[in-house]
């Protein structure tokens, strides 16, 4: 028995080695190239405010009354009436307390108004809430400042 | 020759000084009438609503309240309602009249409830809505020292049946005459005698409007030459488009105390308790008729005078082809009806209108609030209001009931404050809420005992690496040298020393002597940073009884430090008004939601679980576990010494209430925390009844069994165990010996797949909820 053992740490070392050996004699920097090109493409993207807004204006809220403001709040967005657009998303505030889509949209047009500390703490705000998505995690990740 | 010369000499100078007179007496009474009609007329005091309640197809709502603010907006039940303000309930089914409001469209909604939740929303027309709009309510005025009130109405505002019941009583003639008609003078008195009563009176309403600009009643001829003089200048320089409108903004319909009822629009509100667009024949008649007599005529003081009066305008309006007879018929038995005198658009809850106050005055001048016509949207839910005023006086009455007439002079204190944005839901300043004067809530600044205590654990459960819920602190004799002969010793309130007790334990037990360790141990600076994150901007004394509570603050500055903690880090400044807009309805000035994240949310995770044994085994408790879960409740009491203030902080739902009780010249109460101030905490909540709130989850925080006594892991089985809260690797890792028998350690495989179907089942829960 201590000898199959013995046989089977044995093959385990050669597959080790034989796999680090492997790896050091292929240079593949194809893909970490790859994914070094997608890394920073997608870290331009999301330094983009313009892809950012128009992302974020692509995510609808979880009940229909509140997308009903969140209509009204884009459109005056769109616009460029910050006041409006925010006191739409307060209102749907007040109606259901965890909408991620409301929280992204307060980040954003705190950035837009130059608050950077509230934006941030806008997104921090969403991070809390339970059943956000990855994307939006992400999207809520980028007000968040060190 | 000389003779003739002179005569005619001093008559031209006569004439002259005559003319001059004449010229100057037009010209004062002009003055007098321009700035009448392009000013003083046009000044209106702001105007400060409630906010608008919403309703939202899936949403939470509770019916009690919701039907409680019907009827404070002076809905009325009715079978079949089929007019605005009208409303029927049945079995979770309402059909609602909406009176609307900015872009909310009058009509009948019905809407169907199931459980707490919003289960439909429909139109008259069957089709599904996802939204409507409650009208906000009046709840006071910025009033000129004149006192005159007014809702000011353009030519829009104006249903066109006032304007032919107006011209129909007032002045027939109105638009032929230029200000003086004597044949309105000779018809009334042939009307009049005719009918055996006054029916008509026999100034123009152009006379009339002048009359209202000179504020003597004496009924001299001088007057009445100025009165017309008035009233041709008026014509001279107005349309009559201009002056009706003046006129129909102006007239005076009655007094509500010291403020004085002016216009239609107001009239409409102050009565009836809805626009003028939406009143029926019968209610503009009443108003017109009052204008003979407002006080004589009043319909709550003096119902049949009205009632009378209401009809002989209706007879007009009969005669004149206005209404057909069985209009006329079916009106004439209507009873006269008016909303309730305590739901009268009148200035009310003091301590509310003094928050505003207060912010208003950074922002606005006090003539632009006296004239400016702006609407003040406040924060403020009139529900929560009422319930708060109603139960600090019955609080008070329970508590003088028990401990005796020592507590008659028992002062109060109370704020309610929705947790996430900081907006204020209620103030109340005093245990006699309805009365103007000190502001309890602003202006009272005392010890806050063991309040303070949370800030100090906050200050330590942020350096998570040196301390966890489980830490011990040591509750034994302290003694800290103040000056060459004395030294400071704090006493627990139970006079008993209790070893070392696990860090959570010592909150929720409130132990004073193990908090005050603590806060020497972490030191003023490292505390002095958690008051100031927590949006606490006075200076913070720095002597060691600070840590138990010597500390002074107001119930307003408490509540805004408590508010931090209760929403998860977040501070957001406390605010009483929502929006401000001018009087063609533009916005003015808005009060936005503000947020800065000042602590990170697994300390407070922590210090809300601690807050939380409060009420399960601490000095709150007394709740069912199931209420704790579904209100996620959380609090403090706070006793100071010599009970001289009990108060008491908490959340439930999405509110923190923060109340407090003492004497003004601040003597010893009976009192602590429990025994005063959580009892109004109590009634209030129990009373508004707030929707379930939905807890934090946070994936850096794993919940391990440990012993309440001493602190040490423990397990599921043994006895005085309790799950409590860690920050990922932070979690004690020994089980003592004499517990190994009874649990594992660290939750087993077992128990996190409880936990696990205890999450599923929550968030299904949650979703139904």
């Amino acid at each position: 028995m201590r000898q199959i053992n013995l046989i089977f740490l044995y093959l385990a070392i050669i597959l080790v080695t034989s796999c680090a050996s492997t790896s050091k004699q292929v240079p593949t920097p194809t893909n970490t190239m790859e994914l070094d090109v997608f890394s920073s493409s997608v870290d331009q993207l999301l330094k983009n405010k313009d892809f950012l807004k128009s992302e974020i204006l692509k995510i609808n809220a979880s009940k229909p009354s509140i997308q009903r403001i969140l209509n009204e709040s884009d459109g005056f967005w769109v616009k460029g009436n910050l006041k409006r657009a925010n006191s739409e998303l307060e209102r749907a505030l007040r109606i259901s307390k965890n909408e991620s889509s409301v929280f992204l949209r307060l980040s954003h047009i705190r950035l837009e108004q130059g608050l950077e500390v509230e934006s941030g703490s806008f997104a921090a705000r969403g991070l809390l809430i339970s059943n956000v998505s990855s994307w939006e995690r992400l999207l809520l990740n980028v007000y968040i400042k060190d | 020759m000389n003779f003739r010369i002179s005569i005619k000499y001093i008559f031209s100078i006569l004439t002259i000084v005559f003319v001059i007179f004449i010229l100057a007496v037009v010209s004062v009474i002009d003055r007098r009438v321009t700035s009448k009609l392009d000013g003083v007329l046009w000044t209106v005091p702001a105007k400060i609503y409630s906010r608008s309640l919403e309703i939202a197809e899936g949403g939470k709502v509770n019916i009690n309240n919701f039907l409680k603010e019907l009827e404070m907006l002076s809905y009325e039940e009715s079978s079949n309602p089929q007019n605005p303000g009208q409303f029927h309930y049945k079995e979770n089914n309402i059909k609602l009249f909406l009176k609307g409001y900015k872009k909310q469209e009058s009509g009948l909604y019905e809407i169907s409830f199931e459980g707490n939740k919003v289960k439909s929303l429909k139109r008259q027309d069957g089709i599904r809505i996802d939204l409507i709009s409650l009208e906000p309510m009046p709840i006071g005025g910025m009033y000129p020292s004149h006192m005159e009130d007014r809702l000011l109405l353009d030519w829009t505002q104006v249903p066109d049946r006032l304007v032919k019941i107006l011209l129909a009583v007032e002045d027939q003639g109105f638009f032929d005459h230029y200000g003086i008609s004597l044949k309105s003078i000779s018809r009334a008195f042939f009307t009049n005698i005719k009918a055996a009563n006054i029916e008509q009176g026999g100034s123009t309403i152009t006379q009339q409007l002048a009359k209202s600009f000179f504020f003597s009643s004496e009924q001299t001829l001088k007057r009445k030459a100025v009165e017309a003089i008035a009233a041709l200048l008026i014509e001279f320089r107005y349309s009559k488009q201009e002056i009706l409108l003046a006129y129909i903004n102006d007239v005076h319909l009655g007094q509500s105390g010291k403020r004085s009822i002016h216009g239609f629009g107001l009239g409409a509100q102050h009565f009836f308790g809805s626009s003028l667009k939406n009143l029926e024949t019968d209610q503009l008649a009443l108003l017109v008729g009052m204008l003979k007599g407002p006080s004589f005529y009043n319909p709550r003081r003096n119902p049949m005078n009205a009632l009378n009066r209401r009809n002989i305008v209706l007879g007009v309006l009969r005669r004149d082809g206005l209404i057909k007879e069985e209009v006329y018929m079916d009106l004439k038995i209507k009873p006269v009806k008016t909303i309730k005198p305590s739901f009268r658009s009148e200035t009310k809850y003091p301590a509310f209108h003094d928050l505003v106050r207060f912010e208003l005055r950074n922002n606005f001048e006090e003539e632009e609030l006296r004239s400016e016509g702006l609407s003040v949207y406040t924060n403020i839910d009139p529900i929560f209001q009422a319930s708060l005023e109603n139960n600090i006086v019955l609080t008070k009455e329970k508590l003088v009931k028990k401990y005796g007439k020592k507590l008659e002079e028992l002062e109060g204190a109370a704020i309610v404050v929705d947790i996430q944005n900081g907006e204020i839901k209620a103030v109340v300043g005093s245990t006699n809420p309805s009365q103007f004067g000190f502001n309890r809530s602003l202006n009272a600044i005392r010890p806050i005992g063991s309040l303070v205590k949370p800030f100090v654990y906050l200050s330590a459960l942020e350096k998570y690496q040196d301390f966890n819920l489980t830490t011990t602190l040591d509750d034994s004799r302290l003694s800290i040298p103040i000056s060459n002969n004395s030294s400071w010793e704090p006493n627990n309130f139970d006079k008993k020393y209790h070893g070392n007790v696990p860090l959570h334990k010592a909150l929720w037990q409130s132990y004073n002597i193990a908090s005050a360790r603590l806060g020497i141990g972490l030191g003023f600076d490292s505390v002095g940073k958690t008051f100031k994150s927590l949006g606490i901007k006075k200076k913070i004394p720095q002597y060691p009884s600070l840590y138990i509570g010597s500390f002074e603050m107001s119930p307003f500055e408490v509540i805004q430090a408590y508010q931090t903690i209760a929403s998860d880090g977040f501070y957001s400044p406390l605010r009483s008004i929502r929006d401000i807009t001018d009087i063609e309805g533009k916005s003015a000035l808005s009060y936005p939601y503000k947020i800065e994240q000042r602590f990170r949310p697994e300390p407070i995770y922590l210090i809300k679980f601690a807050m939380q044994q409060t009420f399960i085994r601490g000095t709150a408790r007394g709740y069912k576990q199931s209420t704790i879960d579904k209100w996620n409740v959380g609090g403090k009491t706070g006793t100071s010494d010599d009970q001289r203030d009990s108060w008491f902080v908490g959340y439930a739902g999405d509110y923190l209430v923060l109340v407090w009780f003492g004497f003004d010249d601040n003597r010893p109460t009976p009192l602590t925390g429990r025994t005063g101030a959580l009892e109004l905490w109590k009634n209030f909540i129990n009373d508004i009844n707030p929707n379930s709130s939905t807890k934090t989850i946070l994936p850096r925080i794993n919940y391990v069994w440990t012993d309440i006594g001493d602190g040490k892991l423990s397990g599921p089985k043994c006895k005085n165990s309790i799950l409590t809260p860690f920050i990922i690797g932070t979690e004690p890792k020994n089980i003592p010996s004499v517990r190994r028998r009874c649990g594992s350690m660290l939750e087993d495989e077992s128990s996190s797949v409880i936990k696990k179907l205890k999450q599923v089942f929550e968030k299904k829960k949650s979703e139904t909820n």
